[in-house]
Protein backbone atom coordinates (compact mmCIF):
# COMPACT_ATOMS: atom_id res chain seq x y z
CA UNK A 1 0.00 0.00 0.00
CA UNK A 2 1.64 3.22 -1.10
CA UNK A 3 0.87 6.52 1.11
CA UNK A 4 -1.64 7.64 -2.06
CA UNK A 5 -3.62 4.41 -1.35
CA UNK A 6 -3.32 5.03 2.53
CA UNK A 7 -4.81 9.10 2.13
CA UNK A 8 -7.81 7.55 -0.46
CA UNK A 9 -8.68 4.77 2.25
CA UNK A 10 -8.33 7.62 4.36
CA UNK A 11 -11.01 9.97 2.88
CA UNK A 12 -13.34 7.23 2.04
CA UNK A 13 -13.27 6.39 5.61
CA UNK A 14 -14.22 10.44 6.21
CA UNK A 15 -17.43 9.99 4.35
CA UNK A 16 -18.69 6.93 5.83
CA UNK A 17 -17.53 9.08 9.29
CA UNK A 18 -20.45 11.16 7.60
CA UNK A 19 -22.58 8.96 6.24
CA UNK A 20 -23.11 7.15 9.93
CA UNK A 21 -23.34 10.64 11.48
CA UNK A 22 -26.53 11.04 9.43
CA UNK A 23 -28.34 7.98 10.08
CA UNK A 24 -32.10 8.38 10.25
CA UNK A 25 -33.29 9.08 13.77
CA UNK A 26 -35.48 5.65 13.95
CA UNK A 27 -32.13 3.93 13.07
CA UNK A 28 -30.61 5.99 16.30
CA UNK A 29 -33.58 5.17 18.16
CA UNK A 30 -33.33 1.09 17.97
CA UNK A 31 -29.81 1.25 18.07
CA UNK A 32 -29.97 3.36 21.32
CA UNK A 33 -32.54 0.52 22.63
CA UNK A 34 -30.24 -2.21 21.51
CA UNK A 35 -27.61 -1.12 23.52
CA UNK A 36 -29.96 -0.08 26.54
CA UNK A 37 -30.78 -3.75 26.39
CA UNK A 38 -27.13 -5.17 26.28
CA UNK A 39 -26.11 -3.07 29.22
CA UNK A 40 -29.37 -3.81 31.15
CA UNK A 41 -27.70 -7.66 30.82
CA UNK A 42 -24.38 -5.98 32.04
CA UNK A 43 -25.76 -4.35 34.79
CA UNK A 44 -28.01 -7.73 36.30
CA UNK A 45 -26.64 -10.89 35.14
CA UNK A 46 -29.29 -12.73 35.57
CA UNK A 47 -31.18 -11.25 32.51
CA UNK A 48 -28.16 -12.87 30.57
CA UNK A 49 -30.03 -16.15 31.30
CA UNK A 50 -33.67 -14.88 29.89
CA UNK A 51 -34.76 -15.31 26.45
CA UNK A 52 -34.25 -12.46 23.76
CA UNK A 53 -37.10 -11.85 23.46
CA UNK A 54 -36.63 -8.60 21.24
CA UNK A 55 -34.49 -8.19 18.58
CA UNK A 56 -33.74 -4.29 17.57
CA UNK A 57 -36.52 -3.52 15.72
CA UNK A 58 -38.53 -5.48 18.36
CA UNK A 59 -37.67 -3.02 20.91
CA UNK A 60 -38.76 -0.32 18.76
CA UNK A 61 -42.40 -1.66 18.87
CA UNK A 62 -42.60 -2.45 15.11
CA UNK A 63 -44.21 -5.67 16.74
CA UNK A 64 -41.51 -8.54 15.44
CA UNK A 65 -38.79 -9.92 16.99
CA UNK A 66 -34.84 -10.84 16.47
CA UNK A 67 -33.76 -11.61 12.95
CA UNK A 68 -34.19 -15.41 13.50
CA UNK A 69 -37.32 -14.96 15.40
CA UNK A 70 -39.06 -12.66 13.08
CA UNK A 71 -39.22 -15.52 10.84
CA UNK A 72 -40.62 -18.08 13.06
CA UNK A 73 -43.00 -14.96 14.90
CA UNK A 74 -44.72 -13.97 11.49
CA UNK A 75 -48.24 -14.61 12.21
CA UNK A 76 -49.06 -14.80 8.52
CA UNK A 77 -46.24 -18.22 8.28
CA UNK A 78 -47.70 -19.58 10.86
CA UNK A 79 -51.05 -19.51 9.47
CA UNK A 80 -49.95 -20.65 6.27
CA UNK A 81 -48.48 -23.45 7.80
CA UNK A 82 -51.39 -24.39 9.35
CA UNK A 83 -53.27 -24.28 5.92
CA UNK A 84 -50.77 -26.73 4.26
CA UNK A 85 -51.53 -28.70 7.32
CA UNK A 86 -55.56 -28.65 7.01
CA UNK A 87 -55.31 -29.19 3.34
CA UNK A 88 -53.04 -32.45 3.29
CA UNK A 89 -55.03 -34.00 6.28
CA UNK A 90 -58.90 -32.99 4.28
CA UNK A 91 -56.79 -34.42 1.15
CA UNK A 92 -56.18 -37.86 2.68
CA UNK A 93 -59.62 -37.86 4.53
CA UNK A 94 -61.40 -37.63 0.89
CA UNK A 95 -59.14 -40.14 -0.51
CA UNK A 96 -59.82 -42.50 2.24
CA UNK A 97 -63.79 -41.59 1.80
CA UNK A 98 -63.21 -42.35 -2.16
CA UNK A 99 -61.30 -45.51 -1.51
CA UNK A 100 -64.41 -46.81 0.64
CA UNK A 101 -66.59 -45.72 -1.58
CA UNK A 102 -65.30 -47.48 -4.37
CA UNK A 103 -65.37 -50.77 -2.05
CA UNK A 104 -68.92 -50.00 -1.55
CA UNK A 105 -69.76 -49.81 -5.52
CA UNK A 106 -68.07 -53.23 -6.21
CA UNK A 107 -69.16 -55.21 -3.38
CA UNK A 108 -73.07 -53.54 -4.09
CA UNK A 109 -72.26 -54.27 -7.95
CA UNK A 110 -71.02 -57.75 -6.92
CA UNK A 111 -74.37 -58.91 -4.79
CA UNK A 112 -77.06 -57.17 -7.13
CA UNK A 113 -75.63 -58.77 -9.95
CA UNK A 114 -77.56 -61.87 -11.32
CA UNK A 115 -74.29 -63.49 -11.35
CA UNK A 116 -74.16 -66.30 -8.13
CA UNK A 117 -71.25 -65.15 -5.79
CA UNK A 118 -69.90 -68.28 -6.07
CA UNK A 119 -69.16 -68.18 -10.02
CA UNK A 120 -66.46 -65.47 -9.19
CA UNK A 121 -64.72 -67.91 -6.60
CA UNK A 122 -64.61 -71.09 -9.64
CA UNK A 123 -61.32 -71.35 -11.50
CA UNK A 124 -63.27 -73.30 -14.37
CA UNK A 125 -66.08 -69.96 -14.99
CA UNK A 126 -62.41 -67.57 -14.83
CA UNK A 127 -60.81 -69.94 -17.13
CA UNK A 128 -64.69 -69.87 -19.62
CA UNK A 129 -64.69 -65.89 -19.14
CA UNK A 130 -61.01 -65.32 -19.99
CA UNK A 131 -61.26 -67.20 -23.31
CA UNK A 132 -64.75 -65.66 -23.62
CA UNK A 133 -62.92 -62.53 -24.03
CA UNK A 134 -60.23 -63.68 -25.75
CA UNK A 135 -62.31 -64.92 -28.75
CA UNK B 1 -4.36 2.74 17.29
CA UNK B 2 -8.54 2.04 17.28
CA UNK B 3 -10.78 4.45 18.03
CA UNK B 4 -11.89 3.60 21.67
CA UNK B 5 -9.79 4.15 24.82
CA UNK B 6 -7.10 1.77 25.41
CA UNK B 7 -5.08 2.65 27.72
CA UNK B 8 -6.53 1.16 30.88
CA UNK B 9 -5.14 -2.14 31.14
CA UNK B 10 -8.16 -2.64 33.82
CA UNK B 11 -11.09 -5.02 33.15
CA UNK B 12 -13.82 -2.41 31.25
CA UNK B 13 -15.96 -0.80 33.77
CA UNK B 14 -19.62 -0.14 33.10
CA UNK B 15 -19.15 2.94 32.11
CA UNK B 16 -16.60 2.26 29.59
CA UNK B 17 -18.64 -0.44 27.95
CA UNK B 18 -20.97 1.75 27.88
CA UNK B 19 -19.26 4.64 26.25
CA UNK B 20 -17.88 2.27 23.69
CA UNK B 21 -21.16 0.78 22.63
CA UNK B 22 -22.39 4.36 22.03
CA UNK B 23 -19.35 5.59 19.82
CA UNK B 24 -19.38 2.34 18.08
CA UNK B 25 -23.31 1.46 17.36
CA UNK B 26 -23.26 3.26 14.25
CA UNK B 27 -20.55 2.59 12.52
CA UNK B 28 -21.46 -1.35 13.53
CA UNK B 29 -24.78 -0.86 12.01
CA UNK B 30 -23.59 0.53 8.95
CA UNK B 31 -20.66 -1.95 8.08
CA UNK B 32 -24.29 -4.37 9.00
CA UNK B 33 -25.56 -2.65 6.20
CA UNK B 34 -22.94 -2.72 3.88
CA UNK B 35 -22.88 -6.75 4.31
CA UNK B 36 -26.69 -7.80 4.97
CA UNK B 37 -28.11 -4.84 3.05
CA UNK B 38 -31.39 -5.45 4.86
CA UNK B 39 -32.09 -2.71 7.37
CA UNK B 40 -34.34 -5.02 9.78
CA UNK B 41 -31.49 -7.64 9.47
CA UNK B 42 -28.51 -5.24 10.17
CA UNK B 43 -29.85 -4.17 13.37
CA UNK B 44 -30.53 -7.72 14.44
CA UNK B 45 -26.73 -8.19 13.81
CA UNK B 46 -25.58 -5.05 15.78
CA UNK B 47 -28.03 -5.82 18.90
CA UNK B 48 -27.20 -9.30 18.83
CA UNK B 49 -23.26 -8.34 18.66
CA UNK B 50 -23.78 -5.97 21.60
CA UNK B 51 -25.72 -8.48 23.40
CA UNK B 52 -22.37 -11.30 23.02
CA UNK B 53 -20.30 -8.64 24.58
CA UNK B 54 -21.92 -7.54 27.28
CA UNK B 55 -22.80 -11.15 28.52
CA UNK B 56 -19.75 -12.81 27.22
CA UNK B 57 -16.65 -10.81 27.16
CA UNK B 58 -17.63 -7.45 29.49
CA UNK B 59 -14.91 -9.13 31.94
CA UNK B 60 -11.99 -8.22 29.68
CA UNK B 61 -9.75 -4.93 29.70
CA UNK B 62 -11.27 -1.95 28.13
CA UNK B 63 -8.28 -2.27 25.77
CA UNK B 64 -9.42 -4.99 24.03
CA UNK B 65 -13.25 -4.10 23.18
CA UNK B 66 -12.65 -2.62 19.75
CA UNK B 67 -10.75 -6.03 18.17
CA UNK B 68 -13.86 -7.91 20.50
CA UNK B 69 -16.69 -6.09 19.54
CA UNK B 70 -15.21 -6.53 15.35
CA UNK B 71 -14.44 -10.11 15.93
CA UNK B 72 -18.10 -10.72 17.58
CA UNK B 73 -19.88 -8.63 14.96
CA UNK B 74 -18.02 -10.26 12.19
CA UNK B 75 -18.62 -13.34 13.48
CA UNK B 76 -22.29 -12.72 14.02
CA UNK B 77 -22.31 -11.30 10.29
CA UNK B 78 -21.32 -14.88 8.56
CA UNK B 79 -23.81 -16.61 11.06
CA UNK B 80 -26.52 -14.38 9.83
CA UNK B 81 -25.50 -15.80 5.92
CA UNK B 82 -24.92 -19.22 7.00
CA UNK B 83 -28.54 -19.04 8.52
CA UNK B 84 -30.16 -17.34 6.03
CA UNK B 85 -29.18 -20.06 3.48
CA UNK B 86 -30.60 -22.70 6.22
CA UNK B 87 -33.58 -20.95 5.92
CA UNK B 88 -34.01 -20.17 2.22
CA UNK B 89 -35.15 -23.25 1.31
CA UNK B 90 -38.31 -22.62 3.46
CA UNK B 91 -38.89 -19.26 2.76
CA UNK B 92 -38.99 -19.99 -0.97
CA UNK B 93 -41.73 -22.92 -0.34
CA UNK B 94 -43.62 -20.60 1.82
CA UNK B 95 -42.84 -17.32 0.64
CA UNK B 96 -46.26 -17.10 -1.67
CA UNK B 97 -47.70 -16.95 2.17
CA UNK B 98 -45.90 -14.43 3.92
CA UNK B 99 -46.61 -11.86 1.21
CA UNK B 100 -48.77 -8.98 1.67
CA UNK B 101 -49.07 -5.58 2.56
CA UNK B 102 -45.97 -6.15 5.65
CA UNK B 103 -43.70 -3.55 4.31
CA UNK B 104 -46.72 -1.05 5.64
CA UNK B 105 -47.28 -2.40 9.16
CA UNK B 106 -43.42 -2.32 9.64
CA UNK B 107 -43.74 1.16 8.48
CA UNK B 108 -42.27 3.96 10.81
CA UNK B 109 -42.75 7.75 10.73
CA UNK B 110 -39.34 8.11 12.59
CA UNK B 111 -37.80 6.40 9.66
CA UNK B 112 -38.58 9.38 7.28
CA UNK B 113 -36.99 11.72 9.60
CA UNK B 114 -33.02 12.33 9.20
CA UNK B 115 -31.27 12.59 12.69
CA UNK B 116 -29.95 15.90 13.78
CA UNK B 117 -26.29 15.78 13.03
CA UNK B 118 -24.45 18.97 14.01
CA UNK B 119 -22.21 18.21 11.20
CA UNK B 120 -23.94 19.75 8.70
CA UNK B 121 -27.02 21.84 10.61
CA UNK B 122 -25.28 25.07 8.48
CA UNK B 123 -23.79 23.76 5.61
CA UNK B 124 -25.01 24.44 2.19
CA UNK B 125 -27.96 22.42 0.49
CA UNK B 126 -26.50 21.84 -2.93
CA UNK B 127 -23.18 20.63 -0.86
CA UNK B 128 -25.08 18.06 1.37
CA UNK B 129 -26.65 17.01 -1.88
CA UNK B 130 -23.50 16.18 -3.44
CA UNK B 131 -22.18 14.92 -0.38
CA UNK B 132 -24.92 12.47 -0.23
CA UNK B 133 -24.64 11.52 -3.75
CA UNK B 134 -20.57 10.90 -3.38
CA UNK B 135 -21.59 8.96 -0.32
CA UNK B 136 -24.43 6.90 -1.98
CA UNK B 137 -21.44 5.84 -5.03
CA UNK B 138 -19.36 4.69 -1.68
CA UNK B 139 -21.85 2.85 0.00
CA UNK B 140 -22.90 1.05 -3.11
CA UNK B 141 -19.03 0.39 -3.61
CA UNK B 142 -18.17 -0.87 -0.50
CA UNK B 143 -21.55 -3.44 -1.31
CA UNK B 144 -20.20 -4.66 -4.06
CA UNK B 145 -16.72 -5.44 -2.26
CA UNK B 146 -15.97 -9.38 -2.07
CA UNK B 147 -16.90 -9.61 1.94
CA UNK B 148 -13.66 -10.08 3.41
CA UNK B 149 -12.12 -7.25 1.11
CA UNK B 150 -14.93 -4.94 2.68
CA UNK B 151 -14.24 -6.41 6.21
CA UNK B 152 -10.72 -5.42 6.18
CA UNK B 153 -11.12 -2.32 4.29
CA UNK B 154 -13.52 -1.42 7.10
CA UNK B 155 -11.76 -2.43 9.96
CA UNK B 156 -8.25 -1.32 8.75
CA UNK B 157 -9.02 2.10 7.86
CA UNK B 158 -12.15 2.73 9.41
CA UNK B 159 -12.18 0.97 13.03
CA UNK B 160 -9.01 2.02 13.02
CA UNK B 161 -7.72 -1.49 13.93
CA UNK B 162 -4.06 -2.36 13.06
CA UNK B 163 -3.00 -5.05 11.28
CA UNK B 164 -2.61 -7.27 13.78
CA UNK B 165 -5.64 -6.70 15.24
CA UNK B 166 -7.48 -6.54 11.75
CA UNK B 167 -6.37 -10.00 11.58
CA UNK B 168 -7.53 -11.14 14.89
CA UNK B 169 -10.58 -9.80 14.13
CA UNK B 170 -11.03 -11.51 10.87
CA UNK B 171 -9.33 -14.68 12.09
CA UNK B 172 -6.59 -14.65 9.25
CA UNK B 173 -3.29 -13.83 9.05
CA UNK B 174 -1.45 -10.52 8.63
CA UNK B 175 -0.28 -10.96 5.26
CA UNK B 176 -4.36 -12.17 4.31
CA UNK B 177 -5.51 -8.43 5.76
CA UNK B 178 -2.53 -6.53 3.76
CA UNK B 179 -3.55 -7.71 0.89
CA UNK B 180 -7.34 -7.74 1.36
CA UNK B 181 -7.03 -3.98 2.33
CA UNK B 182 -4.83 -3.61 -0.94
CA UNK B 183 -7.02 -4.79 -3.59
CA UNK B 184 -9.74 -3.24 -1.64
CA UNK B 185 -8.44 0.32 -2.04
CA UNK B 186 -7.79 -0.50 -5.98
CA UNK B 187 -11.06 -1.80 -6.56
CA UNK B 188 -13.00 1.17 -4.92
CA UNK B 189 -10.49 3.55 -6.57
CA UNK B 190 -11.93 1.83 -10.00
CA UNK B 191 -15.63 1.77 -9.01
CA UNK B 192 -15.53 5.62 -8.14
CA UNK B 193 -13.42 6.62 -10.96
CA UNK B 194 -15.82 4.75 -13.13
CA UNK B 195 -18.54 6.90 -11.40
CA UNK B 196 -16.79 10.13 -12.00
CA UNK B 197 -15.99 10.70 -8.55
CA UNK B 198 -12.72 11.81 -7.25
CA UNK B 199 -11.73 12.18 -3.31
Amino acid sequence: MTSEDTEFAKKIAAHLDRGAADLKAGTVYRLQLARQEALARLADPKRAAEPRLAGAHGLAGSGTVGGDHRFWASGRLWIGIALIAVAALGFQQWQAYQQLKDLEETDAAILTSDLPIDAYLDRGFQNWLKHAIDE
Amino acid sequence: MARSHRTDPVLASYQEISAFLAEVERRAFKQAMFAVRDEHSAHDVVQDAMLKLTEKYSEKPAAELPMLFQRILQNTIHDHFRRQKVRSTWTTLLSALGKGDEKDEDFDPLETLPAKSDSNANADPAQLLEQGQIMAVIEQALTRLPARQREAFLLRYWEELDVAETAAAMNCSQGSVKTHCSRAVHALATMLKAKGVTL
